[in-house]
């Protein structure tokens, strides 16, 4: 089942800058992939269309069956509520708790306060952070910030976790360990998206590539033909 | 299946009530944590709602003071001096039959002496005079009560023949009614300006509220926040400014009305009024404060709506 599909899509911004030009993929539910390219190769403009953050100029894109360009209002909330997020620079709430962080896409969605507080222990303790759970996020180190981050796009479970950037400041250990645990959310049907400049990170993982040029998807790589790249 | 839908409902409703709690928490929590700030915008807040308050006080008062000094509509008519108390009582007697007439009082020289004497200063005047000099110069008056039309009963007494004199008082009551009708317009002008001023306030202070918590709201909304999700700790800011407001502007007349209540009553007492400086009452008390909070509710929402529809992904 396709989960996300970009058809012939084109982000122009005002001035004339082409951000992404006529790029067409699609994403399979229980797929993980890699965006890679230059800095201001599109990778950034392809994961705000993405999130409804814009919308293209041109082209469509869908999320399941769902054209985005005609999502208006409180869809615009529902749609991001079925993703989940990693960015490179955290983007935490910075007065409020590692556990309050994390619970939010929970709260958002309406839970029960009991569920949410089992559900944010429960993560918070696989992902190595139990005993941060009080701690405000000024009080982390770098990674354990990203490890907040990750957890807060992960645990309302989403169809699809897009991550830009998300080894971006992280010690090589620190980064497989994340990786490790993104190759892990396939398995429970939710697709993974990461944007990468960091080659040997792609190659590493050995998934699809897709390698955007100047706004171009300029090549669309699969995992078997990764080695001879 | 029905268990699990009413349980998805219930946990709902519990999720909202939550987010009321955090927001009423968080909201109070940026007002504390800026005093100074937070005091100098429901101080100017107070005051546009002090003044067009104060004057509609005011305004009341005076129409209570008009209504007292002036509750009939009397019409009086002062007869020639050569009419004799005789002929001004057979006359009553004649206006009293009239349709337009619903009562006549007739105050006799002697009558009308005794209510002077009343008055000490004058008792002193009307002794040096002698009684009989002052009985002379004081004429039989007729003090009618209107049934319909005072005006025109009035101009009909200004006909008869023993009239000297007609006093119809409700041209002076009519002019401090239309005074007053004035007055009460230019409240209205004044409380809907400094209302808008209020409004104002509040929105700009919210404005830069959500100025410096752009950041957090952006990624709230990239989480997936709803605009009530987003606007609700703001509503509820711009609801404590405006009842803050509201609550300081009532203070600010308590304390005029404390300050104006006691020389009042001793004026109007030097003039034998038991007049008294009259407040809002409780009802109308609590009809500010509501109506302050809404104000500050209505400010922050349209600022908050306005800042979310500029953040809405644009047509590409």
């Amino acid at each position: 089942m396709t989960v996300l599909r970009f058809d012939n899509v084109s982000k122009q911004y005002p001035g004339g800058h082409a951000a992404l030009a006529g790029v067409s993929f699609a994403v399979e539910a229980g797929e993980m992939l890699f965006v890679t390219g230059h800095s201001g190769a599109g990778k950034s403009t392809l994961l705000r269309l993405i999130q409804l953050a814009e919308r293209p100029s041109r082209g469509a894109v869908l999320f399941g069956e769902r054209n985005l360009a005609k999502v208006r209002g409180g869809g615009i909330a529902r749609h991001r509520r079925g993703l989940g997020v990693v960015y490179q620079d955290h983007q935490l709430l910075m007065d409020r708790s590692v556990a309050e962080n994390v619970a939010l896409p929970l709260v958002l969605r309406g839970m029960k306060r009991a569920e949410i507080g089992k559900r944010v222990r429960v993560l918070l303790e696989r992902l190595g952070l139990g005993a941060r759970e009080r701690a405000l996020p000024s009080q982390l180190s770098a990674g354990e910030q990203q490890r907040v981050g990750i957890a807060r796009a992960v645990i309302a479970e989403p169809a699809m976790l897009i991550a830009d950037e998300p080894t971006g400041n992280l010690d090589p250990t620190l980064s497989a360990e994340i990786m490790a645990l993104f190759a892990s959310l396939p398995e429970r049907g939710t697709s993974v998206l990461v944007a990468s400049h960091d080659l040997g990170l792609v190659r590493r993982m050995r998934k699809r590539v897709l390698v955007l040029d100047h706004g171009q998807l300029a090549d669309d790589i699969a995992p078997e033909d990764l080695a001879d790249e | 299946m029905n268990e699990k839908v009413a349980d998805v409902h219930a946990s709902r409703f519990g999720a909202w009530l939550d987010h009321h709690g955090y927001s009423i928490v968080a909201s109070l929590g940026r007002l504390l944590r800026k005093p100074w700030a937070t005091l100098l915008t429901i101080g100017v807040m107070a005051i546009a709602l002090a003044l067009p308050l104060g004057l509609w006080v005011v305004l009341g008062n005076v129409a209570r003071l008009g209504g007292e000094v002036q509750a009939s509509r009397d019409v009086a008519v002062f007869l020639k001096p050569a009419v004799a108390p005789a002929a001004a009582a057979a006359l009553a007697d004649t206006l009293r039959a009239r349709g337009d007439v619903a009562a006549v009082e007739v105050v006799t020289p002697e009558a009308a002496l005794a209510q002077l004497r009343a008055q000490p200063d004058i008792a002193a005047a009307i002794d040096a005079l002698g009684a009989d000099a002052a009985r002379a110069a004081l004429p039989s008056v007729l003090r009618v009560v209107p049934r319909g039309d005072e005006r025109l009963l009035a101009d009909a007494l200004r006909t008869l023949p023993e009239a000297d004199r007609v006093q119809h008082d409700a041209v002076w009551r009519e002019r401090l009614d239309a005074w007053l009708r004035f007055g009460g317009r230019v409240v209205l002008v004044l409380a809907a300006l400094l209302g808008l001023g209020a409004l104002l306030v509040v929105g700009n202070t919210v404005r830069l509220d959500i100025q410096s918590r752009r950041e957090e709201i952006g990624v709230l909304q990239l989480l997936g926040a709803s605009d009530g999700f987003v606007r609700r700790p703001f509503l509820y800011l711009g609801a404590w400014y405006g009842l803050a407001a509201g609550g300081l502007a009532l203070g600010v007349l308590t304390l005029a009305w404390m300050g104006l209540h006691a020389p009042l009553a001793e004026l109007a007492a030097r003039y034998g009024s038991d007049f008294a400086l009259r407040g809002l009452d409780p009802l109308q008390a609590g009809g500010v404060l509501l109506g302050a909070g809404l104000l500050g509710w209505l400010g922050a929402g349209l600022v908050t709506g306005h800042y979310l529809r500029q953040t809405r992904p644009g047509k590409g």
